[in-house]
């Protein structure tokens, strides 16, 4: 081929690129229809590249000024190229953003939340407050000896005391046995901590405790937790101090507390705490110093070290808290109740 | 123990409103649950009766004239016993509202027009009264128009006490009366009893003891100074002191308004003169004492032993007892007349008609009492004072009060004679107490003195002096004061528990702590509700037919006395509870139950106590959380789940569930192709699985019903050793992904694939995760296809494509030739 004609050729194509692109890339709708016009220029089998193949072709002397002709018109198709493909896009972001709405109001995904009981809470709540105090832990068994129940707590045999326990003993070859019954009360621990532990000593022990009543503010199983405290010159003073003290943590700081006298056969003196809740006082729990007998029974010396004792219904805490007033509401598992608290 | 004001002020100067006494009271430890009022009849008053005729057309009404004070007016009277006029009768004005709620106004009946009301004693709570009017004695009456209130002095507060089972001296107005002169620091009134101090010799007994002369007529009834009562005591451990007094020339009539009023008030019956005063004398002094009439008592002989086999007695309340061998009876010469310190025989009691009385006041031994009163299940008003332990110091006192009282109340009573037989005098016990003590042990002590002052004011007689030492007789009526502690919890009470300072303890740190079993339940717990389960808390009694429907383990713990056969047995599995949950929330159309409960369920073993594990459970039921109707019912795997997201991060393990085949023998709850063991690290901890739809039905639930239940020990001794997960470095090369699909028989467990085609990847591959089951479609009947991601990754190198198909290479060879495996796409 001659040389004039491929210089010809060059000039025409390039003439015609540098208009045609502006029109093939306007007419694009979509960034994919935009990457096919601009490979009919660009791309591998393009035009334009096919063209830019040829430059050997040229003679030397035309060969500068085509050259730089024809990649001003490839640097012109590819900013073309850029500003219609960002146009696209933000057209494409513009319709999205003006596109329907979704539904607001429809439920959102379920997580099912799970609920602890209102006795372990409760139950929770007051371990918290005597951790803090530095109190420990303690547990024992549910079923446990009549000595550690009543004996060694320094209930005398047919004391009427036992009259305010009326307790579940257990059966062995179908006769009752005596010796074995569910524990009345979380004092057991009590014991149990005390024979296998010496002074100094702050334990609290919650558990489910057992009593032979029925009725609309008496489960036969319900639970306590039971707090003792034993060193060297622990006073009454001392019991009145943690046990208010527990009582603002759970019940506010202004709350109104009274002590007064009562009678556990374990404690002396004895004591019960009221706390004043919408407009009466309300017994919350019993208390008192322990008895120098437990003390005997367990192997202290009742004249080095002193101590006190205190146990509280957590169901009647829990009932208190949460406006309950029938015991068996708590027992019944009504999960519709149950996931309330 | 029911205490009226007005009786307590006769007994104690005080001048405390009753709101007063109440708190008092129960700041020292005798509370004061309730309060009412009695006397408060406004427009009640005193009225005079004018006149009366029968009524024109009503055969058992009367028309009465009665003139009130102001007016007269004629009302309409159905009592039988209207008056003659001139007597007093108790007249409700127009307009009055009775202690019922009645409110007085104009009546028709019969067509006379009636205004105002004759009242009877039960209209007024002034008695028990109901068949007639109140028809005031001449001695009684006041002017018409006198407000009945004070007319009859009514007024009066009744205070319903909660004693603590150590106080039986507060059985007793005068127990009461003690206090609070100890609590208000003012003196205390004794009652009177006046009898007469001529002594005379008993008669000879038989009795290992002789009696003794307490006191004796100073006159004769026909010649014969004493009655021939002789006294025998055969058993002088159940009854240590035993006292009678025979009252001759008496009569048996109602009592006074006045002592039926007081009874009335307090809970008691008016019967007669006599058994009232007996009663009044119970709610002084809190002592029973028990009157026979002494004509019925056979050959005048007092005979007090223990019970014959097979005897047995009529009693007050018209039942007949038979007593056993431990019974302790105060007989006459030839049979039971009462069972001692219970319950009076109905034969020999004081009736219309009785002349002479026997007073019997004794103290027998409480727990003698109680052992008495358990068995016949007979709980008395006397048994429940003696059991408790009454003052047996105060025998000829209150003895000699009753007779004093007969004297006084049951008119024309002539000869008193007073025998007892007190072998072994029972002596006040001394008890010292350190000064310093009450200081060391309440963290505080009452201003100098004041200690001293309340223990005399409670009836201690203290001597010594100063600040070292004291010596405290306790009075015998206080058996609960034996140590020194009880006399500062005294000082304590009566100075008031308010007084002591609060200070808060520095509780000394323990090596203890808390025990990991301990906080571990409480870890569990929150997890469990943390993924979504909420906590049930059931009874640990069930009954064994509940054990039978859920297949629960058996035998399982008796309880020897439970309330019902529903809550005889202790539980062996939480299935029980929870599934009667479930069914609770089905019957509600609760549409999706997910709870849990940790307790414990008990064995039985060859020890004394049983065996105690506790367990962890959890139930599935209904609709697992769904978006707008996708969702499907619970099933295993929405158990096994929630078990690793509550279980793993506490164990720091991986929980796996695996088949075995013992477990549908010893699990029968589960369903047998439906189940699976669960095994953390090294342990089986426990069981999960579809209920068996025999137990499911059994127990009446509906749909499937996912049951796991774990060990907690087991678990928490699964758990890793270590204090806490080591840091494993971050990968610091990328890691490279493919796929693998297997077609496998529907036998074959995915675990078992995954596994296989880990080891034969070898050491590059990281993890191999089954991401698709498919079943159906182009798939055989019988396979399935589990996909699978594994991941390869070098922890030293960047992995090379090369190495990563020679290793994915022998992944799929195995995949082919160990399941025979066809490869899909």
């Amino acid at each position: 081929m001659a040389q004039a004609d491929i210089v010809r050729e060059f000039e025409e194509v390039l003439e015609r690129l540098r208009g045609a692109h502006v029109a093939a890339f306007e007419g694009a709708k979509s960034e994919h229809e935009l990457r096919e016009q601009n490979a009919r220029f660009v791309g591998p089998a393009g035009e334009l590249t096919l063209l830019m193949k040829r430059m050997r072709e040229v003679p030397g002397d035309k060969k500068r000024e085509l050259g730089q002709r024809t990649n001003a018109v490839k640097s012109e198709i590819e900013l073309r190229f850029t500003e219609r493909l960002a146009a696209l896009a933000r057209a494409l972001r513009e319709a999205e953003l003006s596109g329907p709405r979704l539904d607001p109001t429809l439920p959102g995904r379920a997580v099912r939340l799970g609920r602890l009981h209102p006795i372990t809470q409760v139950t929770h709540q007051l371990l918290d407050v005597f951790a803090s105090l530095g109190f420990d832990v303690a547990d024992g068994p549910e079923v446990d000896l009549h000595e550690h129940n009543f004996d060694m707590l320094g209930f005398p045999p047919d004391h009427p005391a036992t009259d305010m326990q009326d307790s579940f003993y257990i059966s062995r070859d179908g006769a009752i046995d005596q010796r074995s019954l569910l524990r009345t009360h979380t004092s057991t621990i009590q014991v149990r901590e005390m024979l296998k532990r010496k002074p100094p000593l702050a334990v609290v022990a919650p558990g489910a405790v057992y009593r032979r009543d029925d009725d609309a503010t008496h489960s036969p199983m319900f639970f306590q937790i039971e707090g003792f405290v034993v060193d060297e010159g622990v006073t009454f003073a001392h019991l009145k101090g943690v046990l208010t003290r527990f009582l603002q943590a759970l019940f506010g700081s202004d709350v109104a507390v009274r002590f007064r006298p009562s009678y556990f056969p374990f404690v002396e003196p004895g004591g019960e705490i009221d706390i004043h809740r919408n407009g009466r006082w309300m017994e919350v729990l019993g208390c008192g110093m322990i008895h120098p007998v437990v003390f005997e029974n367990v192997g202290y010396d009742p004249e080095r070290v002193s101590g006190f004792a205190f146990g509280m219904g957590v169901d009647r805490m829990a009932m208190l808290l949460y406006g309950i007033d029938n015991i068996k509401q708590l027992y019944e598992n009504d999960v519709r109740l149950l996931t309330q608290f | 123990m029911r205490a009226s004001y007005k009786w307590l002020k006769e007994l104690c100067l005080f001048e405390a409103t009753p709101e007063q006494v109440a708190e008092r009271l129960t700041s020292a430890g005798l509370e004061v649950e309730g309060q009412k009022r009695y006397g408060d009849l406004p427009g009640v008053v005193v009225a005079e009766v004018r006149a009366k005729r029968p009524h024109p057309s009503r055969d058992k009404l009367n028309l009465v004239t009665v003139f009130d004070g102001e007016r007269e007016s004629e009302v309409v009277c159905g009592a039988p016993n209207v008056p003659a006029a001139g007597k007093r009768v108790l007249f409700a004005r127009s307009g009055a509202r009775l202690p019922n709620g009645m409110v007085i106004g104009e009546r028709n009946l019969g067509g006379v027009v009636s205004n105002g009301m004759i009242c009877s004693e039960i209209e007024l709570d002034t008695g028990a009264e109901a068949d007639g009017i109140v028809v005031l004695a001449d001695e009684l009456s006041a002017l018409p128009g006198t407000p009945v209130a004070s007319a009859l002095g009514l007024e009066d507060t009744v205070f319903e006490i909660g004693l603590t089972p150590n106080r039986p001296d507060c059985l007793g107005h005068l127990g009461l009366a003690r206090e609070l002169s100890a609590i208000l620091s003012v003196p205390l009134r004794l009652p009177t009893a006046t009898v007469p101090r001529a002594l005379r010799p008993a008669k000879s007994s038989a009795s290992p003891a002789r009696p003794v002369v307490l006191f004796a007529a100073q006159a004769s009834v026909g010649g014969e100074p004493l009655a021939n009562a002789e006294l025998e005591v055969r058993d002088g451990e159940r009854c240590p002191r035993y006292a009678t007094a025979v009252v001759e020339g008496v009569t048996v009539a109602t009592s006074p308004f006045w002592l039926r009023y007081r009874l009335h008030v307090l809970g008691l019956r008016a019967i007669n003169c006599v058994v009232d005063i007996t009663n009044l004398v119970l709610l002084e002094y809190g002592y029973p004492t028990h009157a026979f009439d002494l004509q019925r008592v056979r050959g005048e002989r007092i005979v007090v032993r223990t019970a014959r086999e097979a005897e047995s007695i009529e009693t007050l309340d018209g039942l007949v007892r038979t007593l056993a061998s431990d019974d302790l009876l105060i007989c006459d010469a030839e049979r039971p007349l009462a069972v001692a310190g219970v319950m009076g025989g109905l034969e020999s009691g004081v009736h219309a008609e009785t002349k002479r009385v026997l007073v019997e006041c004794a103290y027998f031994d409480p727990r003698a009492v109680r052992r008495t009163s358990r068995r016949l299940g007979l709980h008395t008003d006397a048994s429940h004072r003696f059991e408790r332990g009454v003052d047996p110091r105060a025998v000829p006192g209150v003895l000699a009060r009753v007779v004093s009282l007969i004297c006084e109340l049951a008119g024309g009573a002539t000869a008193v004679h007073g025998f007892e037989i007190y072998p072994e005098a029972i002596k006040p016990r001394e008890i010292r107490l350190r000064v310093e003590r009450i200081e060391r042990l309440l963290g505080a002590s009452p201003p100098e003195g004041r200690a001293r002052e309340i223990l005399a004011a409670l009836g201690c007689e203290v001597e010594g002096s100063g600040t070292a030492t004291l010596l405290v007789r306790a009075p015998t009526w206080r058996p609960d004061l034996t140590r020194e502690e009880d006399l500062i919890e005294e000082v304590a009470r009566i100075w008031g528990y308010g007084e002591i300072p609060t200070d808060v303890p520095r509780v000394r740190a323990s090596l203890h702590g808390a025990e990991p079993h301990t906080r571990f339940v409480r870890r569990l717990k929150e997890r469990a509700a943390a993924v979504g389960l909420t906590e049930a808390v059931n009874l640990a009694f069930v009954s064994p037919r509940q054990l039978d429907q859920a297949r629960a383990p058996q035998p399982a713990v008796r309880v020897a006395n439970p309330l019902s056969e529903e809550r005889s047995v202790l539980r062996t599995s939480l299935l029980p509870g929870l599934a009667a949950n479930v069914l609770r929330a089905q019957r509600h159309q609760v549409s999706h139950v997910s709870v849990f409960e940790l307790a414990r369920v008990f064995r039985p073993t060859n020890e004394l106590l049983p065996e105690e594990r506790h367990k962890f459970a959890l139930v599935l039921a209904g609709e697992r959380a769904s978006f707008l109707g996708d969702g499907a019912l619970y099933d295993f795997y929405d158990a096994k789940g929630l078990l690793e997201a509550i279980c793993t991060p506490l164990a720091r393990r991986p929980l796996e569930t695996f088949i075995d085949e013992q477990l549908a023998e010893q699990q029968p709850s589960l369903h047998p192709r439906r189940s699976a063991r669960i095994r953390v690290g090294e342990r089986v901890v426990g069981m999960l699985g579809e209920l068996h739809p025999d137990v499911a039905e059994a127990l009446e639930l509906t749909g499937p019903v996912i049951y796991a239940e774990l060990d907690v020990a087991e678990l928490l001794a699964a758990g890793s050793a270590e204090l806490a997960p080591q840091l494993r470095p971050v990968p610091r090369f990328p890691s490279s992904r493919r796929d693998l699909a297997v077609a496998v028989d529907e036998a074959s467990e995915a675990g078992a694939v995954g596994a296989a085609l880990r080891e034969a990847g070898g050491a590059l591959v990281e993890a191999v995760e089954l991401f698709d089951l498919y079943r159906g479609g182009q798939l055989p009947s019988g396979k399935k296809s589990l996909a699978f991601r594994i991941t390869y990754r070098d922890p030293e190198a960047t992995l090379t494509d090369q190495r990563v198909d020679e290793a994915h290479g022998r992944v799929v060879k195995a995949a082919e030739r160990l399941f025979s495996a066809a490869l899909r796409a």
